[in-house]
C-alpha cells in the first residue's frame, strides 16, 4: 500500500489558510487580559518575541516538510530521523493533542453560540459540530481546504476591520508608549503565557501529503502564515493599548470583546463590538475544529502506515481519497471527549504535546542533516545549526513555564503512550506474562492497603463508613486480581501454527 | 474444566473492566467534586497524584479485563 493514493489538491492559498486558521483560536480572545497585567504595554514586544520564537521551529518544519512531504508531519520527520519509540511518542502526542484540541474548540464554539442562542444544549451542539466537520473531512481534502479558506477569510476580515477601526478611531485612555511594570522578566513571563496563540500552524506539515508542488508550496505557506500571524497579533495588541490601558484589561473574561465594545461606543455604534468579536470567536473555533480534525486523522493514518496503529486506519476512501476510517475513529473519540465535559480537564495537555513536538522536529532536523546530507532539500534553514538549537532551547524554556498540572497530564499521556507502544510491539506471550505480573502486583498492593485501612495505620482521617468502603473495595480488587493473575499464568500457550 | 475456566475468565474480566471504568470515572470526579475530596481527605495539592494513580490503575484494569473476556470467548 502506498500513500500516493491521497490526493494532492491543496494550493498555496489553501495551505497558508490552514496554517493561519490552525493558529488563530479562542486563545487570542481570552489571554490578552492576564498577559497585559504581566507585561503592561510591553505585551507588544512579547507578541513579536513569540512570533520570532515560533519562526525558529517553523523554519525546521519548512525544511523537513519540503524534503519529506509524506502524511504525518512531526511524526514522519522523527520516523525518518530516529524511528522506534522516539517517533511513536511524537506521533502519539500529536494524535492525542489534536483530538483534545478539536474537542476543546468544538465545546468553545458551542459555549460562544450559547451566548447568542441560550436555549441550545452545549455538549449536543459540540457533537453536531464535530459530525459536520467529520463529513466535510471525509468528503475530500479540497472541501476541507475550501471550508478553511472561507472561515479564515471571514476571521481575517473581522480582525482587519478591528485593526483598521482601532488605528483610525482608537484614541481612548490607552497609550502607544511601551511601559513594562515588571521589566523584561514580565515580558518573558507574558511570552510564555501567550505563546499558545501561535500554536497550530504546524497543521500544514500534517497535511503535506495532500499539498500540490510540496517542495515550493510547503516552505512558502509556512513562512507566509508565520509572518501573517506576527503582523496580525502585533497590530491587534497595538490597537488594544490605543483604546484601553493594561490595568483596565485585568480580570476581563474576554478582553478583546471589551476593547471592541469600547471602540464601537466611541464611534457611536453602541455595543455592536461585542457581537462582532463573539462572531469572530465562533469562526476561529470552527476553523480550529476543521484543522484539528484533518491533523489527527493524518497522524493516525501515518502511524497505521508504519504498523503502530491497526492497518485498518491506513485505508483511503475509494471515491473521496481521504483516510475516512482514521477521520471517523478520531472524530468518535473527539465527540466522546466533548460529550463528557472531560475536555476542559485535559485540554491543557495539548500545550505540552505541541511543545514536545517542537523539540522533536528541531532534533530531527539536526539528526537528518548529519545522517542524510544528500537528502534533496528544496528549502534549507538559514543560520544552521543556530536556528534549530534556538528552537529547542526556547521550546524547552516554554515547557518549564507550563503549570504543574499541565506537566503532570503530559507525563500521564507519555506513560499511556509507552504502554500502547509496548503492547503493540512485544509478542503476545511476553505481554500476557507482564499483565499477569501486574495483576499479582495490584492484588498484593490492595491486600496491604486493605489491612492498613482497617487497622487505622494510615495517616489519613477517614470516617467509619469511608474506611469500610475502602476496605471492601480493596478486598474485591485483591481477590479478583489474584484470580486474574492465576488465569493469565495458567493459560494454554498458543503455538505458531495456531 | 475448560468451560469453567472460560466462565471464570469472562466473569473476572468483566469485573476488572467495571473496576477500571469506575477508577477512571473516580479520578475525574475527584478533580471536579470538592465533597468527594473531603470524603477521602485529599488536599488539592494531592489531586494530580491521586488522579495519576487512578488513571494508570484504571487503564491496566480495563486492558487486563478485556484480554480476559477475549480469552473467555475463545480468543
Amino acid at each position: 500500500m502506498t500513500e500516493k493514493r491521497l490526493k494532492r489538491e491543496l494550493g498555496l492559498l489553501q495551505t497558508t489558510m490552514l496554517g493561519i486558521g490552525g493558529a488563530i483560536c479562542a486563545g487570542v480572545f481570552v489571554t490578552l487580559g492576564y498577559a497585559a497585567t504581566l507585561a503592561g504595554t510591553g505585551l507588544i514586544i512579547a507578541m513579536v518575541l513569540c512570533g520570532i520564537i515560533n519562526l525558529f521551529t517553523m523554519l525546521s518544519y519548512a525544511e523537513l516538510g519540503a524534503a519529506i512531504p509524506s502524511a504525518g508531519g512531526e511524526y514522519t520527520f522523527s520516523k525518518a530521523a530516529f524511528g522506534g519509540f522516539f517517533s511513536f511518542a511524537t506521533g502519539w502526542f500529536e494524535w492525542i493533542s489534536n483530538m483534545f484540541y478539536a474537542a476543546f474548540s468544538a465545546v468553545g464554539f458551542a459555549y460562544l453560540l450559547s451566548y447568542v442562542i441560550p436555549q441550545i444544549n452545549v455538549p449536543l451542539t459540540a457533537i453536531i459540530t464535530i459530525a459536520i466537520f467529520t463529513a466535510i473531512n471525509v468528503k475530500g481534502v479540497s472541501e476541507t481546504g475550501r471550508t478553511q479558506t472561507i472561515l479564515v477569510i471571514i476571521l481575517l476580515g473581522i480582525l482587519g476591520a478591528f485593526i483598521a477601526a482601532g488605528l483610525w478611531a482608537g484614541s481612548g485612555e490607552g497609550t502607544s508608549a511601551v511601559v513594562t511594570p515588571q521589566g523584561f522578566l514580565g515580558v518573558l513571563r507574558a511570552s510564555a503565557f501567550i505563546f499558545v496563540v501561535y500554536l497550530g500552524g504546524e497543521a500544514i506539515a500534517v497535511a503535506q501529503a495532500e499539498i500540490k508542488n510540496p517542495g515550493k508550496t510547503i516552505p512558502r505557506a509556512i513562512l507566509l502564515s508565520c509572518l501573517a500571524l506576527i503582523v496580525i497579533y502585533t497590530l491587534v495588541t497595538i490597537v488594544v493599548f490605543r483604546v484601553v490601558s493594561p490595568s483596565e484589561l485585568a480580570g476581563k473574561e474576554s478582553p478583546l470583546a471589551y476593547v471592541a465594545e469600547r471602540l464601537t461606543e466611541s464611534m457611536g455604534l453602541g455595543s455592536i463590538g461585542i457581537g462582532i468579536i463573539t462572531f469572530a470567536g465562533i469562526t476561529a473555533a470552527l476553523s480550529s475544529v476543521n484543522t484539528s480534525t484533518m491533523a489527527h486523522s493524518r497522524v493516525a493514518y501515518a502511524l497505521a502506515r508504519d504498523g503502530y496503529f491497526p492497518k485498518r486506519l491506513f485505508s483511503v476512501h475509494g471515491r473521496f481519497r481521504t483516510p475516512h476510517v482514521a477521520i471517523i475513529l478520531g472524530a468518535a473519540l473527539t465527540a466522546a471527549f466533548a460529550a463528557t465535559g472531560i475536555v476542559n480537564f485535559v485540554a491543557y495537555a495539548t500545550d505540552f504535546g505541541f511543545m514536545i513536538g517542537f523539540v522533536f522536529v528541531n532534533l530531527s532536523l539536526i539528526k537528518l542533516r548529519r545522517d542524510k546530507p544528500n537528502l534533496a532539500r528544496p528549502f534549507k534553514v538559514p543560520l544552521y545549526p543556530l536556528t534549530p538549537l534556538l528552537g529547542i532551547a526556547t521550546s524547552l524554556m516554554l515547557i518549564f513555564f507550563l503549570d504543574a498540572g499541565t506537566l503532570f497530564m503530559g507525563a500521564q499521556l507519555f506513560i499511556f503512550g509507552l504502554l500502547a507502544y509496548y503492547v503493540r510491539m512485544i509478542s503476545y506471550e511476553v505481554g500476557f506474562s507482564a499483565i499477569a505480573g501486574m495483576n499479582f502486583g495490584v492484588s498484593g498492593f490492595s491486600a496491604i492497603l486493605g489491612y492498613l485501612v482497617v487497622s487505622d495505620s494510615l495517616p489519613v482521617a477517614l470516617t467509619l463508613e469511608t474506611k469500610w468502603l475502602v476496605f471492601a473495595f480493596a478486598v474485591i480488587v485483591s481477590v479478583s486480581y489474584l484470580v486474574a493473575g492465576l488465569l493469565f499464568t495458567t493459560r494454554r500457550r498458543k503455538t505458531r501454527d495456531e | 474444566m475448560v468451560k469453567a475456566r472460560r466462565i471464570a475468565s469472562t466473569f473476572i474480566g468483566g469485573i476488572q473492566c467495571v473496576i477500571g471504568g469506575f477508577a477512571s470515572a473516580l479520578s475525574f470526579l475527584i478533580y471536579i467534586n470538592d465533597q468527594l475530596r473531603n470524603m477521602f481527605s485529599i488536599t488539592f495539592e494531592e489531586v494530580y497524584l491521586i488522579m495519576f494513580i487512578l488513571l494508570v490503575f484504571g487503564m491496566i484494569s480495563i486492558l487486563s479485563g478485556m484480554l480476559l473476556v477475549w480469552e473467555g470467548n475463545g480468543g
